[in-house]
C-alpha cells in the first residue's frame, strides 16, 4: 500500500518534471550545449580556447583566444595590450615566449599579469626568426612576437599553418607582419591619467581599441579599458 | 616478508669536487643552476653549504673557487674506481659518480664474510682513490640502508642483517630525499625514520600515495617495492651494431640516444620499468664490458642516454690498461630487474607539469640552435631602476621547473623605485634629448633637487615635441660611496602631445629617454 502510494507520487513527480522540461526547454537546451561543450573530446583542436582576463573578453567573439589563431595588435601601447592579453593564457599555467624585443621592460610585463616564472625571452639573429618561431608554436601557449624586420609572406604563411596544427596562439606586435591576423586588436586613442604639470604619478592608461579581424571577429567590435590599470594591471572602466 | 638483498655501498666522499682535481683542502664548491651540489672540506669549514646559492656562498667565503658541474667527467674519473672492483663481483652497480653498490650474496661467501668483504673493497678503492678523497663503505639489507651506513661509516660500517629498521629509526626524515614528503612529514611532527616507520601502512598509502608508501617500506627497513616474482617473458635488452667500429665517443653517442628512446617505448608499452640497466658494449676483438647503472624509473630516456655516453667515456678514454683493444661494434641496453611502473603522479598544482616540460625542452633545444645568450629567462634582484629590478639571465644557468619570482612578502620596497605602472620599454641605448622651458632654455636641476623651469619641449635630433603633463623630478644618488659607479639623477615622468609617456633622466648634466610606456 504504502509502496503503490510512494510510486504513485514518484509518477507524478516525474511528471511534473517533464512538463517542467517542456517549458523551459529553450534553457535545457542551452544547458545541455554547455554540458556538451564541457565533455567535447580534446581533439577539436579549433574548439579549444586560452581564457582571457575579464576586461578583455569583449574584445574576442568567442570570449576567449582561440588554439591555432594569429591575433595582431598595432597602435600605440601595443606592447601593454599584447602582454594583457598573453596574461589570461598565462595565470592559467601556460608558458609565455617573447621572440625579438630587446627592450622589454620585464617589471611591467609582471604586473600585467604574465607569469615571469613561465616565460622566455628569445633573440634571435633576423636570418633565424622563423627558425625560433617554428620551435616555439607548439612547444609554448602562447609566442608574442614584435619582428623589427618585415617578414616575408611564405614564412608567414607556414606559421601560420604551423599555429593551426599546434593549437598555440600568435600575437603579433606593429604591422611587418604580412598575413591578415584572424583577430585584428588596433588602438585608436590612448589617454594618460594621474600626472599634472609638476604633480602626481602615471597612474593608469585609458585605451580605446578597435577590433576586427576574419570569419566571426570581422564584426566591428570597440572597447575602452585601462591598460595599465591602477597598479600595473588590466582594469575595466568604472562605470 | 623477505629481507631486502644483503649490500654493499662504497661511497667517495665530495665526487663532483674530486673530480675538477683540485685539493679538497682548498675552498672549492661545485655548482649546477645556480646552486652549490658539492663543496670541499675546506668550503664546508667556512659555513658554504649544499643547495645554497652561488651569491649566498661567495657571501660566507669569498676565496671560493667555483666550477661548473661536469657530470660527463664525474662518471669518467668514477669509472677506474668501479674497474677496480670487478674481480670481487661481476656486477658493480654504480648509483651515481662516486657512489657504487653490490649484492654481497656471492662475495661474501667466497670470502668469508660481510666484513671480509667490506675490508677488502675499501682497501681496493682506498689505494685508487688515495690522495684525492677517502672512502667510506657501508653494509646492510638494502641499498638505501647501505647507503646511509656508508654515509656514517669510519671507515667502514656492517648493519647485521635483521637490525636495519633500529639503525633507520634514529636518522631524520631529510634522508629519504623526497622534499615534498619530508616537508609534510616535518610539519607533522614526524621528524625521524623511525617515527615514520611506526605510522600504519595503510595510512601512508591513503595520505601520500605510492610514492609515500615506498618512502614508508624504506623507513621500515624493507624494500622500496615488494620483489615481484614475476619471471619476465620477454626479453627487453635493445641493441644495435656499429658500423665501422667507432673509437670515438660521439660516434656513439646519437645510438645511444636512439637506443635509450627505444628502451623506454619497448618498457612503458608493456608498463614495467627496470631497478638498473645495465649497458654493454662489444669490440671488434669480442671484449665484451658491461656496467649496470641505477635506475630505479626515475630516469628519463635523455638521462639513460647521458649514463650510455658518460659509460663509454669512460671505457675509451680510461688508463691504456682498461681500455678497450678495439673499436665497439655493438652497443646494447639491458634492462636489469623489472619491475611494475607505478607511473610518476605529477603534481597538480606546482611540480613539473606536461607543459612545462614542453616548454623546458623547446628552450634547451634553441639555445643547442641560437646561442646560450639568445633564450634568456628573467631573475628577481633588487634595485631602484626599471631595468634592475629583474634581470635577463640565460635560461641554461636556471633551474625552470618550480621557481617562483614574486616578491618575497616580508622585504621592504626600495626606497627610490617609482610606483606602478612599470614602463614596458626599458631602453637599453638611452635616446639623447634636450627638455627645454617656454623660453627654449635648457631645463637643469638645481643643487637642492629642484627644476629651473617646467619642461615645456623634448627635443632630438631636430624634432621637438611639447610636454603635456609632467612630474618629478624624483633625485636618486646611488653608490656614492664608490667614485667609480657613483651615479647622481633626477628622472622625470613626461606626456608628451602625442599621447605618450617617458621616463627621462639628467644625469651628469645631459637629458636622455630612458623607458618609455608602450
Amino acid at each position: 500500500m504504502f509502496d503503490t502510494r510512494a510510486m504513485a507520487t514518484g509518477h507524478a513527480r516525474n511528471l511534473a518534471v517533464e512538463l517542467d522540461e517542456q517549458a523551459d526547454s529553450a534553457t535545457r537546451r542551452a544547458e545541455l550545449r554547455l554540458v556538451g561543450e564541457r565533455v567535447m573530446p580534446m581533439a577539436l583542436a579549433r574548439e579549444q580556447t586560452l581564457p582571457v582576463l575579464g576586461p578583455l573578453v569583449p574584445l574576442f567573439p568567442e570570449g576567449a583566444l582561440r588554439r591555432g589563431s594569429i591575433v595582431g595588435i598595432r597602435g600605440s601601447g601595443a606592447t601593454s595590450l599584447a602582454m594583457a592579453v598573453a596574461a589570461g593564457p598565462s595565470t592559467s599555467g601556460a608558458w609565455t615566449a617573447v621572440v625579438g624585443d630587446p627592450d622589454l621592460g620585464l617589471g611591467a610585463v609582471g604586473e600585467l599579469g604574465v607569469a615571469l616564472e613561465r616565460l622566455l625571452i628569445v633573440r634571435p639573429e633576423p636570418g633565424n626568426w622563423s627558425l625560433a618561431l617554428a620551435a616555439l608554436v607548439g612547444a609554448v601557449d602562447v609566442v608574442i612576437a614584435a619582428p623589427r624586420h618585415r617578414i616575408s609572406d611564405t614564412d608567414a604563411r607556414r606559421m601560420a599553418a604551423r599555429l593551426r596544427e599546434r593549437g598555440s596562439v600568435l600575437i603579433h606586435i606593429g604591422d611587418r607582419w604580412p598575413v591578415g591576423a584572424d583577430v585584428q586588436l588596433d588602438i585608436a586613442a590612448g589617454e594618460w591619467e594621474g600626472l599634472g604639470d609638476g604633480h602626481g604619478v602615471l597612474r593608469s592608461r585609458r585605451l580605446d581599441i578597435q577590433g576586427g579581424g576574419r570569419g566571426s571577429a570581422s564584426r566591428p567590435r570597440q572597447l575602452e579599458v585601462l591598460v595599465p590599470g591602477p597598479g600595473g594591471a588590466v582594469a575595466a572602466l568604472a562605470a | 616478508m623477505s629481507a631486502p638483498v644483503r649490500t654493499l655501498v662504497a661511497w667517495c666522499p665530495d665526487w663532483p669536487v674530486v673530480a675538477t682535481g683540485v685539493d679538497l683542502a682548498e675552498p672549492v664548491a661545485v655548482v649546477y643552476a645556480n646552486r652549490i651540489v658539492a663543496a670541499s672540506p675546506g668550503a664546508r669549514a667556512q659555513g658554504v653549504a649544499r643547495g645554497m646559492r652561488r651569491r649566498a656562498a661567495q657571501g660566507r667565503c669569498a676565496t671560493l673557487a667555483l666550477h661548473e658541474r661536469d657530470e660527463a667527467r664525474e662518471a669518467r674519473l668514477f669509472e677506474p674506481v668501479v674497474a677496480a672492483l670487478d674481480d670481487i663481483t661481476p656486477r658493480v652497480e654504480v648509483i651515481r659518480p662516486g657512489t657504487c653498490a653490490l649484492v654481497m650474496r656471492g662475495p661474501s661467501r667466497y670470502f668469508g664474510g660481510d666484513a671480509a668483504v667490506a675490508d677488502l673493497v675499501h682497501e681496493r678503492l682506498a689505494e685508487i682513490v688515495a690522495e684525492r678523497t677517502d672512502v667510506r663503505v657501508g653494509v646492510a639489507d638494502g641499498p638505501f640502508a647501505a647507503e646511509l651506513a656508508a654515509r656514517a661509516a669510519n671507515p667502514t660500517r656492517l648493519v647485521p642483517s635483521g637490525e636495519v629498521a633500529g639503525f633507520l629509526a634514529p636518522m631524520k626524515v631529510d634522508v629519504l630525499e623526497r622534499p615534498e614528503l619530508v616537508d609534510v612529514l616535518r610539519r607533522l611532527g614526524v621528524r625521524t625514520l623511525g617515527a615514520f616507520a611506526d605510522l600504519p601502512a595503510s595510512d601512508v598509502l591513503a595520505r601520500f600515495g605510492s610514492d609515500g608508501l615506498g618512502a614508508h617500506r624504506l623507513a621500515c627497513g624493507r624494500d622500496e617495492r615488494p620483489p615481484d616474482a614475476r619471471r619476465p617473458p620477454v626479453d627487453w635488452t635493445v641493441s644495435d651494431e656499429i658500423d665501422p667500429p667507432a673509437d670515438r665517443v660521439d660516434r656513439v653517442a646519437f645510438l645511444a640516444r636512439t637506443l635509450a628512446d627505444e628502451l623506454h617505448r619497448r618498457l612503458g608499452r608493456d608498463g614495467v620499468t627496470c631497478v638498473r640497466v645495465g649497458i654493454e658494449a662489444e669490440t671488434e676483438h669480442g671484449e665484451q664490458l658491461l656496467r649496470f647503472w641505477r635506475h630505479e624509473g626515475t630516469l628519463s630516456d635523455a638521462a639513460v642516454a647521458d649514463r650510455v655516453r658518460w659509460q663509454l667515456d669512460g671505457w675509451l678514454n680510461g688508463s691504456a690498461a682498461s681500455r678497450p683493444s678495439g673499436g665497439i661494434t655493438r652497443l646494447a641496453l639491458i634492462p636489469d630487474e623489472l619491475i611494475a611502473a607505478k607511473g610518476r603522479q605529477l603534481g597538480f598544482w606546482g611540480g613539473e607539469t606536461e607543459v612545462d616540460q614542453r616548454a623546458i625542452r623547446v628552450a634547451a633545444r634553441l639555445q643547442g640552435q641560437l646561442g646560450a645568450d639568445a633564450v634568456l629567462v628573467p631573475e628577481r634582484e633588487g634595485g631602484r631602476h626599471p631595468d634592475s629590478q629583474l634581470r635577463l639571465v640565460p635560461a641554461a644557468t636556471v633551474e625552470l621547473t618550480g621557481r617562483s619570482l614574486d616578491p618575497e612578502p616580508d622585504t621592504a620596497p626600495w626606497p627610490g623605485v617609482l610606483p606602478a605602472p612599470s614602463p614596458t620599454r626599458v631602453l637599453t641605448e638611452p635616446i639623447s634629448i634636450e627638455v627645454l622651458d617656454e623660453c627654449n632654455r635648457a631645463v637643469v636641476v638645481t643643487g637642492r633637487g629642484l627644476l629651473s623651469a617646467s619642461p615645456f619641449v623634448l627635443a632630438a635630433r631636430g624634432k621637438r615635441i611639447e610636454v603635456r603633463h609632467w612630474a618629478g623630478p624624483w633625485p636618486i644618488d646611488e653608490r656614492w660611496w664608490d667614485p667609480e659607479a657613483h651615479t647622481r639623477q633626477a628622472r622625470l615622468q613626461v606626456v608628451t602631445v602625442d599621447g605618450r609617456a617617458h621616463l627621462i633622466a639628467l644625469a651628469g648634466g645631459a637629458w636622455a629617454i630612458t623607458a618609455q610606456w608602450d
